[in-house]
C-alpha cells in the first residue's frame, strides 16, 4: 500500500508537469483545472503512503533519510497545490513538481525505514520539527523556483524575444509575489523548526553537527532573503537572484555533507 | 433561390476606392430597400466596414449581380467591375463565416469584425428574411467558435495592444498602474486610451509645449508639465510612453538612474513609439528597466499574428463543417415551398381530371360522386406520399437544391413560375 501510494503519487507529479508543460509542445493553454486536479491526486496519494508509513513504522517515522526526502517531495508538492490554487497559475509546476518528483523517488531509492524509535513526547517533539522544518524549505524551495522563473522571463523580456516562454511564464509581478510569500513562510517555518530542534537537542542531549550546520546555514540564508524583502525592500531581480542563489547554496552544501556525513540513514 | 455575395474588401481594392464605396447606417438601408424594390433581390444585407463592403442576397433567378454591381458602381462614380468579387451558395455562405471568424481580416483574427457583422445585421434586418437572418446569425455563432476553439484571435496583433500585452508581463494586472507620457499627439493619445481601458492612471503629461501637454492632461485628469520639470517625477510612475515629434533622443540615463534609485527595486516599463526614438538605447541596460521600441512591439505583434497564422487550417476545418450545417438548413428551407407547390399542381390535375371524368360518367347520385372523389384523393396521396418524403429527406441530407430543381423540371414548375412572373407584368 505505501509503495504503491508513493509510486502512484510519483506519477501524479510528472503528469502535472506534463500537462503544465503542454503549452511548449502544442500551442494550447496549460489546463490549469487539469494541473492543479493531477496534482490534487498526487498530493492524496502521497499522504496515504506517508499516513501508512507512520502506521507501519510508528511515530518516528520521519526521522530516516529516505522518510524524510519522502516527506520533504509531499510538502513541496503541497506549497505547489496551494500556490496554485490561489493563484490559478500552474507554469510553477514546471520545475517544482518533477522536483517533488524526484525528492520522493530519492526517498524512495533510499528506502523508507525510520532512523530513530522515540516514544511519547519526544517522538512528537521530534516529530513536529521535522514537519516545520520540510514546511520551511517546501516553501524556501518555492521561493527559489518562483526566483528561477522570474530571471529566466526577466532575460526573455529584456531581450525581447517573444517564445514560448513569454507567452506562457506567468507575469513578473506574479513571480515576485510568490517568492515574497513564499520566503516569508519558508522563514517562519524553518525558524520555528529549527527552534524545536535546538529544545530537542538540549532535553535530550542529541546534538547533530552536519545537520545543526546545515539547518542554521538553512536557517541564515532564508533569513536574509524575508528579511531583506521585509525590512530593505528587496524585490524583483535582487530577490530572485538571492533566492535562486542561496537555494541552490544550501542544496550544494546539504549533497556535499550527505557525501560526508556518518550517519548514512539519517536525513544528515 | 440562390444566395449571392458582391463585395469589395482590403484585397481587391485600394483604401481610395474602399472609402467611396462604405456606406453609412441610413444609405445602406436605403440601398437595400431599392434593391429589393427592384426585384431583384428577396432578401438584402449590407456588411460596410473600413475594409470591406459587401452586399448578401437571396435572389431565385442568378439575376442579382449586376443591379449590385450597379448599385456599388453608383456609389463609387465609376465602374465597379475591377475590384468586385462574387461568392455564391456555398462559397457565399463560407465567406461569411469566414469573415466574422476574421480569417477573411487585414489582421487576421482580429475580433471587431465580429460585432461589425452583428451591426450589419441587426440594421438590415427590415430588408432581411429567413434565409439571410438565419446565415448571420449563425456567422456570429462560428466566428465565436473559432475564436474559441482555436488561437486564431491570441495575443496582441497590433502595436498598442502589444504595448499593453508587454506591461502586463511586467506588472500582471495594469490596473492602479501610474504612467507618464511624452508628447502629445494623436499616437500618443490612442496607445494612451488603450492603456487606459486596462486601468492604467495617466499621472503626468509632459510636452515641449505645455499647452499642449495641458489638453491632454485635462482628457486624462493628469498633471501637465514641461520636459524640463517631469524627470523628478519619474521615480512615481511604472510606465513611460514616448511618443514625441523629436528629431533627436529626449530621455537620457542621466534622467533614468536617479529614477530608478528612488525607485527602489520596482520595475520601469518604457514604451517608445516615437520615430525617431525618443530613448537613447542604453537606457535599456539599466537594471529594472523594460524599454521597447517600435521595432520591438511590432515585432511581438507579427509574433502573435506569426501564430494565429497557423491555427487557420482549423478554422476553416470549424467553417467548412458549419457550412455544411447551414447549407442543410437552407436546403431544407428550399423544399418547403416546392413540395407544397408540387402537391398543389398535381391537385389541380387531379381536380380537372376528376371533373371531366364525372361528366363523361353522367347520372352519380351525390354519395356515389363523392366516393369517386375520395377515390381520387387516396390515390394521389398515395402516389405523391413517396416523392413528398424522399424530397424533403434529400433536402435534409444536403441534397435538396439539386433534387428540387430536377423536380421543378420533371413537373414543369420551373415554366409555371416562369408563367406567374410574367403575367406578374
Amino acid at each position: 500500500m505505501m509503495v504503491i501510494a508513493q509510486f502512484a503519487a510519483i506519477t501524479f507529479y510528472i503528469a502535472a508537469a506534463g500537462l503544465a508543460a503542454m503549452p511548449f509542445a502544442r500551442r494550447v493553454k496549460a489546463p490549469v483545472k487539469a494541473v492543479i486536479l493531477v496534482l490534487a491526486g498526487g498530493v492524496l496519494s502521497h499522504g496515504i503512503g506517508l499516513v501508512s508509513l507512520a502506521l507501519e513504522s510508528g511515530s518516528g517515522s520521519l526521522t530516516g533519510l529516505g522518510p524524510a526526502l519522502s516527506f520533504a517531495g509531499f510538502v513541496l508538492a503541497v506549497a505547489l497545490l496551494l500556490v496554485e490554487v490561489f493563484a490559478r497559475e500552474v507554469s510553477l509546476t514546471l520545475i517544482a513538481a518533477p522536483l517533488a518528483a524526484l525528492v520522493t523517488i530519492a526517498g524512495n531509492i533510499t528506502g523508507l525505514h525510520p532512523f530513530l524509535d522515540p516514544q511519547g513526547t519526544q517522538a512528537f517533539w521530534l516529530v513536529s520539527h521535522i514537519v516545520l522544518s520540510f514546511v520551511g524549505m517546501a516553501a524556501y524551495a518555492t521561493a527559489a523556483a518562483a526566483g528561477t522563473m522570474y530571471l529566466i522571463a526577466r532575460h526573455e523580456l529584456k531581450s525581447a524575444r517573444f517564445g514560448a516562454i513569454y507567452r506562457f511564464f506567468p507575469p513578473l509581478d506574479t513571480l515576485d509575489r510568490v517568492n515574497h510569500v513564499a520566503s516569508v513562510a519558508g522563514f517562519l517555518g524553518l525558524t520555528t523548526g529549527l527552534a524545536l530542534a535546538g529544545a530537542y537537542s538540549i532535553t535530550y542531549h542529541k546534538i547533530v553537527v552536519p545537520q545543526l550546520v546545515w539547518g542554521l546555514g538553512a536557517w541564515v540564508c532564508i533569513g536574509a532573503l524575508a528579511l531583506g524583502r521585509l525590512l530593505r525592500g528587496w524585490q524583483a531581480r535582487r530577490a530572485a537572484i538571492v533566492s535562486t542563489l542561496t537555494f541552490a547554496s544550501v542544496m550544494a552544501v546539504y549533497i556535499v555533507f550527505r557525501v560526508v556525513a556518518f550517519n548514512r540513514g539519517q536525513f544528515l | 433561390m440562390s444566395l449571392l455575395v458582391v463585395g469589395v474588401n482590403h484585397r481587391t481594392a485600394p483604401i481610395e476606392i474602399r472609402e467611396k464605396i462604405c456606406f453609412g447606417k441610413a444609405d445602406a438601408r436605403q440601398a437595400l430597400r431599392d434593391l429589393r424594390e427592384s426585384g431583384a433581390a428577396s432578401e438584402a444585407v449590407m456588411l460596410s466596414t473600413c475594409n470591406r463592403t459587401e452586399i448578401y442576397v437571396v435572389d431565385r433567378d442568378d439575376e442579382s449581380i449586376a443591379p449590385v454591381r450597379d448599385l456599388l458602381s453608383s456609389r463609387l462614380g465609376e465602374d465597379v467591375s475591377a475590384y468586385t468579387y462574387v461568392h455564391r451558395d456555398r462559397d457565399a455562405v463560407r465567406h461569411l463565416y469566414s469573415v466574422s471568424s476574421g480569417i477573411d481580416s487585414m489582421i487576421l483574427g482580429e475580433a471587431q469584425i465580429h460585432g461589425q457583422v452583428r451591426d450589419a445585421w441587426e440594421d438590415s434586418r427590415e430588408e432581411s428574411g429567413a434565409a439571410l437572418n438565419r446565415l448571420f446569425q449563425s456567422s456570429l455563432l462560428v466566428g465565436s467558435r473559432v475564436r474559441e476553439e482555436t488561437g486564431i484571435g491570441r495575443g496582441a496583433a497590433s502595436v498598442s495592444s502589444a504595448a499593453v500585452q508587454l506591461s502586463k508581463k511586467i506588472f500582471g494586472s495594469l490596473s492602479g498602474r501610474r504612467a507618464m507620457v511624452l508628447g502629445a499627439g494623436d499616437v500618443a493619445a490612442i496607445a494612451l486610451e488603450c492603456l487606459r481601458k486596462e486601468g492604467v492612471r495617466v499621472a503626468i503629461v509632459a510636452n515641449r509645449t505645455y499647452e499642449r501637454a495641458q489638453a491632454l492632461a485635462v482628457e486624462h485628469q493628469a498633471v501637465a508639465m514641461h520636459y524640463d520639470e517631469c524627470w523628478t517625477n519619474l521615480h512615481s510612475v511604472d510606465i513611460l510612453l514616448c511618443s514625441t515629434a523629436s528629431p533627436r533622443t529626449i530621455v537620457e540615463i542621466g534622467h533614468v538612474a536617479p529614477a530608478l534609485e528612488a525607485r527602489g527595486d520596482r520595475p520601469l516599463c518604457i514604451l517608445d513609439i516615437a520615430l525617431p526614438r525618443d530613448v537613447e538605447a542604453n537606457v535599456g541596460e539599466l537594471d529594472n528597466v523594460f524599454l521597447y521600441d517600435l521595432d520591438d512591439l511590432k515585432a511581438a505583434a507579427a509574433a502573435n499574428l506569426e501564430r494565429r497564422s497557423e491555427d487557420v487550417p482549423a478554422a476553416e476545418k470549424i467553417v467548412g463543417s458549419e457550412v455544411d450545417k447551414y447549407w442543410q438548413w437552407l436546403s431544407g428551407l428550399a423544399a418547403v415551398p416546392v413540395v407544397t407547390e408540387f402537391r398543389a399542381h398535381m391537385d389541380r390535375l387531379r381536380a380537372d381530371e376528376l371533373a371531366s371524368a364525372l361528366r363523361k360518367i353522367g347520372g352519380l347520385n351525390e354519395q356515389q360522386a363523392e366516393g369517386i372523389e375520395h377515390f381520387s384523393r387516396a390515390l394521389m396521396n398515395k402516389f405523391l406520399h413517396e416523392p413528398s418524403v424522399r424530397l424533403k429527406s434529400a433536402a435534409a441530407n444536403g441534397r435538396g437544391l439539386g433534387v428540387i430543381d430536377v423536380a421543378r423540371y420533371l413537373f414543369a414548375m420551373d415554366g409555371e413560375t416562369k408563367k406567374e412572373k410574367d403575367g406578374e407584368g
